[in-house]
């Protein structure tokens, strides 16, 4: 959700203050919860292992903490394909936002997304635990989201530049993967030695 | 005497009614920015973007009952060299446009205007006029700059929007890099002329502070003129070595006005709001960048 109030921002500077930004922005991202929750589950029962998650998260963070390198001139690329002189056809001025947030937000997105399917694959042992577990983790997951917003829209962007936002959004990524991946490690000793 | 009562309270709901009728709801819509209504109320019309009035305008005469501030758009008249053509982000009902249409015949406008409802509903109960001397682009106006090849003498900026929270204004347009682009999108000695709400003794904290060092970074001269009867001050900016001189611009007001056969009268009066020193507190204020621009914490409502 740090990305998603953020990165409506980031992309204004590009795409304008338009209406479609945050249009694009809200529904680029819950695409990629949607897919990170289809393959997060999927990859969670073929490798039930937290390391997998863990350096995929490890990338997602180093891809969110480079956003502020790449996104801008990504962003201008995509307006400036139209030809000047010309007004941008209507449907461009909607759809342009939609395609620059898909190509810098879709990625880590869509790995976050894959992290709450994971926890539930993890987290369970017993199929009469699942309901438990699953809202337990759905309810921890939107309670980030909720801190995300407000904490980003009302104390971060007042504060902070931009670009360290996305520094430490990415950093606080990348942590979270080494942390899988030593658990990972630390499960597989744990199993060897038993 | 007694009869004079009842006469008196019946003469009152009378007027109180005529008063509720003088303002009349004309037209009233919802866009993807902002709900808009025209209203009609003493011969004047009035914009409403989200219930605070936008702009203003005499019902008897079109060039009649626009805001102070738009007067001061005059300036750069007197500021620069010659001006022929003229850009202008954000459109509202035209108060500037139609002023500069009437009173400098040689000149070109291409407004820039966001919202295509707005557009309509200045076309429609503005006097708005889309003519070969005035293009309307609906396209956000820093787009707008980055994607145009042409040079102008004048660009104006009054994107503003306003709710009963304070003032809106969106944070692309108030950047040192958006004063770059607008800096290259003017000829050698081209003005840009912006309109802020705030005050010039608002201290650090204020956003005309905060606009008026952010803008010095990228032209020499910056111009405040604040007007009388309401909070907006604006800002004419000059990337020229030499100050200004106020006794030559009154001079050159007065030559104006005697001139040429259609001139703006109130030039010398609003000429007396010029101040060529910095606002308040301008040493301790930040100056935004697109990465930094923290300006929602900035506009206060009054």
């Amino acid at each position: 959700m740090v990305l998603e109030i953020i990165g409506a921002r980031l992309l204004a500077t590009s795409f304008g203050g338009a209406f479609y930004v945050w249009v694009s922005q809200i529904g680029v991202i819950m695409l990629a919860l949607a897919i990170g929750y289809y393959v997060g589950g999927r990859l969670a029962d073929r490798f039930a292992s937290p390391s997998l998650i863990g350096y995929l998260l490890l990338l997602a963070g180093c891809f969110t903490a480079l956003i502020p390198n790449f996104a801008t001139s990504l962003a201008n690329m995509i307006v400036d394909r139209h030809p000047i002189g010309k007004d941008i056809p209507l449907i461009w001025q909607k759809l342009d936002p939609a395609f620059g947030s898909a190509m810098i937000f879709l990625l880590p997105c869509i790995v976050l997304g894959m992290v709450c399917p994971y926890m539930i694959r993890l987290a369970t042992s017993r199929i009469s635990e699942v309901g438990k577990v699953s809202g337990l983790i759905y309810a921890a997951s939107t309670i980030g989201s909720i801190v995300g917003v407000f904490v980003s829209g009302y104390v971060l962007i007042d504060r902070m530049p931009i670009s360290r936002i996305f520094r430490l959004a990415g950093i606080m990524t990348m942590i979270l993967g080494l942390m899988c991946i030593l658990g990972g490690h630390l499960r597989h000793t744990l199993e060897d030695n038993t | 005497m007694k009869r004079l009562g009842p006469i008196l309270v019946l003469l009152g709901i009378l007027s109180y009614s005529s008063a509720i009728q003088a303002s009349q709801t004309v037209f009233q819509t919802t866009s993807a920015y902002h709900n808009i209504k025209v209203v009609d109320e003493d011969g004047m019309r009035y914009l409403y973007f989200d219930n605070t009035t936008e702009s203003r305008m005499s019902l008897d005469n079109p060039l009649e009952g626009h805001f102070e501030y738009i007067e001061y758009f005059h300036m750069p008249w007197l500021l620069g060299q010659e001006i022929r053509t003229v850009v202008m982000l954000g459109l509202g009902g035209g108060s500037i446009q139609k002023a500069v249409e009437h009173y400098y015949p040689d000149v070109n406008i291409i407004t820039v205007e966001l919202d295509p409802k707005v557009v309509d509903v200045a076309k429609e109960y503005f006097h708005v006029r889309p003519s070969a001397r005035h293009r309307i682009v609906i396209e956000d106006g820093r787009i707008f700059l980055r994607r145009s090849q042409q040079r102008f003498d004048l660009i104006i900026i009054d994107a503003y929007t306003a709710n009963r929270y304070g003032s809106y204004i969106p944070y692309t347009l108030v950047t040192k890099e958006f004063f770059e682009l607008v800096k290259q999108r003017l000829n050698p000695g081209g003005i840009m002329a912006y309109n802020v709400i705030g005050s010039i003794y608002g201290g650090s904290e204020d956003i005309v502070t905060v606009m008026y060092k952010t803008i010095k970074t990228t032209f020499k001269q910056v111009y405040l003129f604040p007007a009388s009867t309401s909070r907006n001050v604006v800002l004419i900016a000059v990337d020229t070595d030499e100050p200004v001189d106020t006794t030559q611009l009154a001079k050159k007001a007065e030559s104006l006005m005697a001139g040429k056969d259609r001139s703006y009268p109130g030039l010398l009066t609003r000429l007396k709001n010029l101040r060529t020193g910095a606002p308040l507190g301008t040493s301790r204020a930040r100056i935004l960048t697109d990465d930094f621009a923290p300006i929602d914490g900035l506009l206060k409502a009054e």
